[in-house]
């Protein structure tokens, strides 16, 4: 670093945010009470740590396409990790191709400022920014991953990992661990290498390792397992060593910020939508199954359908191509029905209580241009009850797969050093705004989260 | 970042041609990669920049005059501007080109006689029962450009595929960056659905 930039760095305002994917609030401060942080423990008081809402649905791809663009889906455009095409009943994944607005980076970069992002969930494919962007988990390929693409051959120098392999987590606990740690390590040296050797007023490093160690070994956690407890926490002093590494490395002008997207508990059962609404009449299915079932095989009479995580749309008459019911007083008629149906029948099936909290009509939950796409109800679980898309099963819920942890909205977590935080309940989506005033640029009109200090 | 390079995309064709249908499909892809956009139409800036003019020769040149000012503040400060205007006259046309300078000249091309089946507006019935003067394409001449840099035949083409055609050629004239490929090939996006398939997530 040249003289010049050393002092000039000195004096500008950065900010360095660590996201740690799907840690609940709750979970951080039992860790810390049981010293299992040390690090983090230090720092702690140097600022503010509160509960943070997530959004709905809770998932990834939407809480931080909410944080990053600092507004509601129906601004965004991401509703899940699966979406409609308009018009058709095919499915598609989206991507940063599907955001529609302009990014936390994008508008620090319009702003002058270098940025360096690694990892955060939809970035794939890689936007450009003035600076360094390392696409999320979904991004195929190093090459394909990176802006400026020439950033590939540093990844690969430095072993980069862009994700655990799930289907090796998947056959047992130990290679799940393996899978996990692996992928940590790499991501601490990526990061680490950005932060000391590259110019940076904004730096971001997602840690999507710890989603994937409370979905593999959240129970065992949970229920103190001989064998699997211990290395479970031995991942958690890794990340908050982690986070030690990158505290001891700032200077006074830099903010940093931990954080994550929604929290995590024990999974109880998953839930199948379309089950139950195929059981209602509601959903018609083909008699001659293929092997998997998918959009695309819903039958003409179909009333409705369900995406992951507890998206139920309405088959309607001039949206979907074989639409059923009238848009106006039928298509109102229908959601009050499944609505108040949902919440008097999806129960417990050992206990009888009820799986759902809530349900949404979705203009109680977004407002904006994009409205149109969204699911016409979504389904908000008691937590440990996992709403899944999945067609065609036999059964309402299902016990024992190698996926036990699921995620909650009420207990994501936010910590800022060196500033109090002044609002009493607030989001994931008011971080955004957060930030840009912290690094003194202009939050833009349609933003809608709120600067939190 | 590189500083976005200003254009304007200057929609000409009949009314009910398509220009305000591709405009906004275009709208939406350059918002999509990160563009600042504006779109000027017809339809809009007769309501509010040029209210006080009507359909007569002197007023449609004039309408064009003014739309043509703006657009060019506009694409000298980088914005890619969208202007859909029936604008039937060559010579007009060849005023804002010279004017606006970064200028992409989109001719709507479709025969008069879809565009009257098509009536989007209601407008062409009233025309041709003589209830509206100086209708172009009815009373009123359309003069096609001689050398735009995009046709797109709307009678043949779907939405879709208009809207490619002129995505293409932008990049190909360079105020496009050239997309980095697929977002995922085919093997990609079977390798990241059996991803989230893993993870419990689709
Ligand atoms: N390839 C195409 N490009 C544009 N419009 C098309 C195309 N194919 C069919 N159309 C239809 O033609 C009509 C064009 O109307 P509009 O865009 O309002 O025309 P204009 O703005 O030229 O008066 C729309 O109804 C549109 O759906
Ligand atoms: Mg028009």
């Amino acid at each position: 670093m040249s003289l010049f930039s050393r002092f000039r760095a000195k004096r500008k305002p950065r900010v360095v945010v660590i996201g740690l994917d799907g840690t609940p609030y709750t979970f951080v401060r039992r860790a810390l009470e049981l010293g299992r942080m040390p690090n983090f423990a230090r720092m702690l008081g140097e600022g503010a740590f509160r509960r943070m809402n997530s959004v709905h649905p809770c998932v990834s791809s939407v809480a931080w396409s909410c944080y990053m663009t600092g507004k509601n889906p129906a601004k965004h455009g991401i509703y899940g990790f699966i979406d409609r095409k308009p018009g058709t009943y095919d499915t598609t994944i989206p991507t940063s191709r599907a955001m529609r607005s302009e990014t936390l980076w994008e508008i620090l970069s319009r702003a002058g400022k270098r940025v360096i992002v690694m990892n955060v969930p939809v970035t794939y494919p890689p936007r450009q920014v003035n600076g360094v962007l390392i696409g999320g988990f979904l991004s195929p390929t190093i090459e394909k991953a990176v802006y400026p693409p020439g950033e590939a051959e540093t990844l690969k120098r430095l072993k980069y990992i862009i994700d655990a392999d799930p289907w090796a987590a998947r056959q047992s606990k130990d290679k799940a661990l393996a899978e996990v740690n692996a992928a940590l390590e790499s991501r601490e040296r990526t990061l680490l290498h950005y932060m000391d050797n590259e110019e940076w007023d904004f730096l971001q490093c997602h840690v999507m390792e710890t989603d994937r160690l409370y979905h593999f070994l959240w129970k065992q956690m949970a229920t103190d397992d001989s064998v699997y407890a211990p290395r479970f926490w031995q991942v958690i002093a890794q990340i908050d060593a982690l986070l030690g590494e990158v505290y001891d490395r700032l200077d006074e002008n830099t903010t940093m910020i931990v954080m994550s997207d929604h929290g995590f508990c024990t999974l109880k059962y998953e839930v199948y939508i379309n089950h139950w609404l195929a059981r209602r009449g509601w959903l018609v299915l083909p008699e001659e199954r293929p092997q998997r079932l998918q959009l695309a095989d819903v039958g003409p009479r179909s009333l409705a359908y369900s995406l992951d995580p507890g998206r139920i749309f309405i088959n309607l008459r001039g949206r979907e191509p074989a639409g059923q019911v009238a848009p106006g007083a039928e298509y109102e008629a229908l959601r009050d029905e499944i609505a108040s149906a949902a919440m008097e029948e999806l129960r417990d099936p050992e206990t009888g209580v009820p799986m759902i909290a809530h349900v949404f009509r979705r203009e109680e939950l977004y407002h904006g241009p994009l409205l149109d796409q969204a699911a016409d109800l979504i389904l908000a679980p008691v937590d440990g009850y996992d709403l899944k898309g999945a067609m065609g099963k036999e059964t309402l819920t299902f016990q024992g797969d190698e996926l036990v942890g699921m995620h909650t909205y009420d207990d994501a977590m936010l910590w800022i050093r060196g500033q109090s935080i002044a609002v009493e309940s607030f989001s994931v989506t008011d971080v955004m705004p957060t930030v840009l005033h912290l690094m003194g640029v202009p939050v833009p009109g349609d933003v809608d989260g709120r600067v939190l200090l | 970042m590189a500083e976005q390079k200003g254009f304007t995309l200057w929609f000409t064709g009949l009314s009910g041609s398509g220009k305000t249908t591709l405009a906004k499909a275009v709208e939406r892809e350059l918002r999509q990669r990160g563009l600042k956009v504006e779109r000027l139409d017809g339809d809009i800036v007769r309501q509010s920049l040029t209210r006080d003019l009507g359909f007569s020769k002197e007023d449609r040149d004039k309408n064009i005059e003014r739309v043509t000012f703006v657009a060019k503040l506009l694409t000298r400060n980088g914005v890619a501007t969208l202007c859909s205007f029936i604008s039937p006259y060559r010579e007009v046309r060849a005023r804002s080109r010279a004017e606006i300078g970064n200028f992409v000249e989109v001719y709507c091309d479709c025969p008069l006689e879809t565009c009257i089946e098509r009536d989007v507006k209601g407008l062409y019935k009233k025309a041709l029962n003589g209830e509206i003067e100086n209708f172009t394409g009815v009373s009123d001449p359309y003069e096609p450009p001689e050398n735009p840099e995009i046709v797109v035949h709307t009678d043949r083409e779907t939405v879709e595929e208009s809207t490619a055609i002129i995505l293409r050629r932008l990049t190909e004239l360079g105020y496009l960056e050239a997309e980095a490929g697929e977002v995922y090939s085919e093997e990609e996006e079977t390798a990241v659905e059996e991803r989230l398939r893993a993870l419990g997530y689709i």
